[in-house]
């Protein structure tokens, strides 16, 4: 029998009886992992809603959406799994497709990727390597191709192990974004893909089919607006369910997550008038951003922070698996095709604020982000989140230190990797840094 | 008003016991392996020499890493606030107060009243600590309470890198093969430590007084050579590793203070 590992370019040989061990030990660990943290979350927010029980469901990857997307593929619908959130979602719903995000947040998979490459790479890509060494992911399973993106080093070479199991679209995002010859490449990277995905699916993207899925997507990114202007007053909803119900938008059917927030909404809206407050008024207001925390492992900071004693609530995050994915419409003048494919593009270059960008201003677009969230909902202090070999965030910190220091608002840096046991010692500082942040807003 | 702060500390627990903001007792115990037990010892201790009961003592606050095994307990506070207490009561011209501890240390910034205004911590290693002495100590074939002293005959002719202290090691025994002089790799190796806790003094910014606590700042080599570098004088208390116990003590001042109002 020819070895599995002949012919591929990264992958080793690893028998069928240890994929089976591990898979079953980390989808144990893993379920169990889920329902504690949706209990814990239940546990600080003890008024919380009915209408987030649909979002904890469909958070669990082992469980109803799973089984939808398998349904719908046994009906001979094609499955799209994208690493960054550069992949263009209206595009794979044209073709009638389904979109799902498959980079991973489970810690004990990214030992398994130390097989393949060093521990210094960051755990998001030694996890997603792991988490398809093992076929632990469902999403990651059923995708019949994936889309991934040049941005940082790690998300590079993954593209290239991740091609020893599935058909790989690299796409390309110029690292200078605002020139003409940066906006016509990408054109030529997008209308490649377009090709790639029109010949999987076997569905010709007419102009009628992208223009039904931008204004779904619109409706999407409206409904995700709302939860932010919910957000932004005095909290109603704890910012761990709020990331949560962003996350499901990754792999959920997103009409009817659409729904589902809209739903949220209302009730928060209403629960907003009654003063229905989720936790004090005098709790810090923290924002997130860094490298991207993933459901359903690497719930440790957003835990930490709503659980810890003086208590935080998250109140906006600049993560692009977080408050980042949703945010910006695809503007559209004419609803003509070339509009419509230009305005796409568009969308999902421009406004980036991923750190592998810069230009002669640095990375303006994230510090402008930052400075504007900060003040719109009324941030008091930000975690700026890194993994162990995550540069481009690592390296991008002073920058925007430089930045929160002029608006007087603390920052503090925490630096930590796909692994539980720090929990105590990242303890320590996120609640001095909670303290430090009450003592102000006492003030 | 008799108030204590224990702090619970990786290598060793003090306790601080101040009766009216002043200093009546302090006590020091290894904390082994049941820091629990080392810190009831520390706490008698020190109760015995401020000749007082543990009843009259109106407020215990406790910090450090393994402040949930403190034997009482009325309050905790972290230990970078801690420190920032401790340090403007020590020192009240102190902005900036680096403690670098057995396995921690922390650069904090903070004003005149002893809150914190941002502060940074030695990232996920052990090499911007005393952790990071004491293995090179052993490397070196000195004793740790000596290598101080020993550098100080030293000028500077060598250097290694603190990336890790594995690398660090994997350094100095190269150093030790090209026969180097002791006391000169000793000054390297507290450039090293001194060079990381330099780049976390820049992560929140060098504001004059700076004050250095823990237990590493009696170790003469490391405070000369943190000076050498910092160009600016650096305040260093006597009894430098009770400064956290101190800054729980003044905290739990507070919470008295905050209680009575």
């Amino acid at each position: 029998m020819e070895a599995k590992s002949v012919g591929k370019k990264y992958i080793p040989e690893i028998s069928q009886k240890e994929v089976e061990e591990l898979k079953n030990s980390i989808k144990t660990t893993s379920t169990k992992i889920m329902a504690e943290y949706i209990g814990r979350m239940k546990k600080t927010w003890n008024n919380r809603p009915e209408a987030m029980q649909y979002f904890d469901e469909i958070a669990n990857f082992f469980g109803r959406r799973e089984k939808e997307i398998r349904e719908a593929k046994e009906e001979g619908k094609k499955v799209i799994g994208y690493t960054c959130m550069f992949a263009p979602i209206e595009l794979i719903l044209a073709a009638e497709a389904i979109p799902v995000r498959v980079s991973s947040g489970w810690y004990d998979a990214a030992k398994l990727g130390n097989r393949i490459v060093p521990v210094e790479v960051c755990p998001v890509i030694r996890s997603t390597i792991g988490v398809k060494m093992i076929d632990l992911s469902p999403y990651l399973e059923l995708s019949d191709a994936l889309i991934t993106t040049l941005t940082c080093d790690g998300m590079t070479k993954l593209s290239e192990i991740l091609g020893d199991y599935k058909p790989v679209w690299t796409i390309c995002p110029p690292r200078i974004k605002d020139s003409e010859q940066s906006m016509a490449f990408w054109k030529e990277e997008l209308k490649t893909l377009k090709d790639n995905i029109e010949k999987l699916t076997g569905t010709k993207i007419t102009s009628k089919k992208l223009r039904s899925a931008i204004e779904l997507m619109h409706k999407a990114a409206k409904a995700f607006r709302k939860l932010q202007d919910v957000r932004k007053g005095n909290p109603v909803i704890m910012g761990r369910d709020a990331m949560l119900v962003n996350q499901t938008s990754m792999w959920d059917d997103i009409e009817r997550w659409t729904r589902k927030t809209e739903e949220l909404c209302s009730e928060l809206e209403k629960r907003a008038q009654e003063k229905a407050w989720a936790c004090p008024l005098d709790t810090p207001r923290v924002m997130i951003t860094g490298t991207p925390i993933i459901w359903p492992d690497n719930w440790k900071l957003p835990n930490l922070i709503e659980e810890a004693n003086p208590q935080g609530v998250i109140v906006v995050d600049e993560l692009c698996s977080g408050d980042r994915f949703l945010y910006d419409p695809v503007g559209v003048d004419e609803w003509n095709m070339d509009d419509m494919f230009n305005a796409v593009a568009e969308r999902y270059l421009l406004p980036s604020t991923c750190p592998c960008f810069t230009s002669e201003d640095g990375n303006e677009n994230r510090v402008n982000w930052l400075v504007s969230k900060v003040k719109e909902f009324r941030v008091d202090g930000v975690i700026y989140y890194v993994v162990r070999g995550c540069m481009l965030y690592a390296m991008e910190y002073m920058r925007i230190k430089k930045a929160l220091d002029q608006l007087n608002v603390p920052v503090y840096y925490l630096d930590t990797d796909y692994t539980r046991e720090d929990t105590g010692q990242i303890k320590t500082r996120v609640e001095a840094f909670l303290e430090m942040l009450k003592s102000r807003v006492e003030i | 008003m008799i108030t204590a702060g224990i702090d619970m500390g990786v290598q060793n627990v003090k306790v601080v016991i101040l009766k009216h903001g002043e200093i009546l007792a302090r006590s020091l115990t290894p904390s082994g392996f049941e820091p629990g037990k080392a810190a009831e010892k520390a706490f008698k201790e020190a109760l015995k020499k401020a000749k007082i009961s543990s009843d009259e003592v109106e407020h215990v606050t406790a910090t450090g890493v393994g402040v949930e095994m403190a034997p009482r307990a009325d309050s905790k506070v972290s230990m970078i606030a801690a420190d920032a207490k401790a340090g403007v009561y020590l020192y009240s011209s102190a902005r900036t107060v680096i403690d670098v501890g057995a396995e921690e240390a922390r650069v904090i910034k903070c004003d005149e009243k002893g809150n914190v205004l941002d502060f940074a911590l030695n990232e996920r290693c052990a090499a911007g600590s005393g952790a990071f002495i004491e293995a090179m100590a052993r490397a070196l074939e000195v004793k740790v309470e000596d290598m101080g002293a020993l550098s100080l005959n030293a000028n500077g002719t060598v250097s290694i890198s603190a990336t890790c202290v594995i690398f660090g090691e994997s350094d100095v025994v190269s150093l030790i093969h090209k026969q180097e002089p002791k006391h000169e790799i000793a000054r390297a190796i507290y450039d090293a430590l001194a060079e990381r806790i330099i780049s976390m003094i820049h992560r929140v910014g060098l504001n004059p007084d700076v004050v250095l606590v823990g237990g590493v700042a009696k170790d003469v080599g490391f405070a000369a050579a943190l000076k050498r570098k910092l160009e600016t004088e650096v305040l260093i208390p006597e009894n430098p590793e009770f400064a956290g116990a101190l800054g729980a003590a003044l905290y739990a001042m507070e919470k008295v203070g905050e209680m009575q109002k």
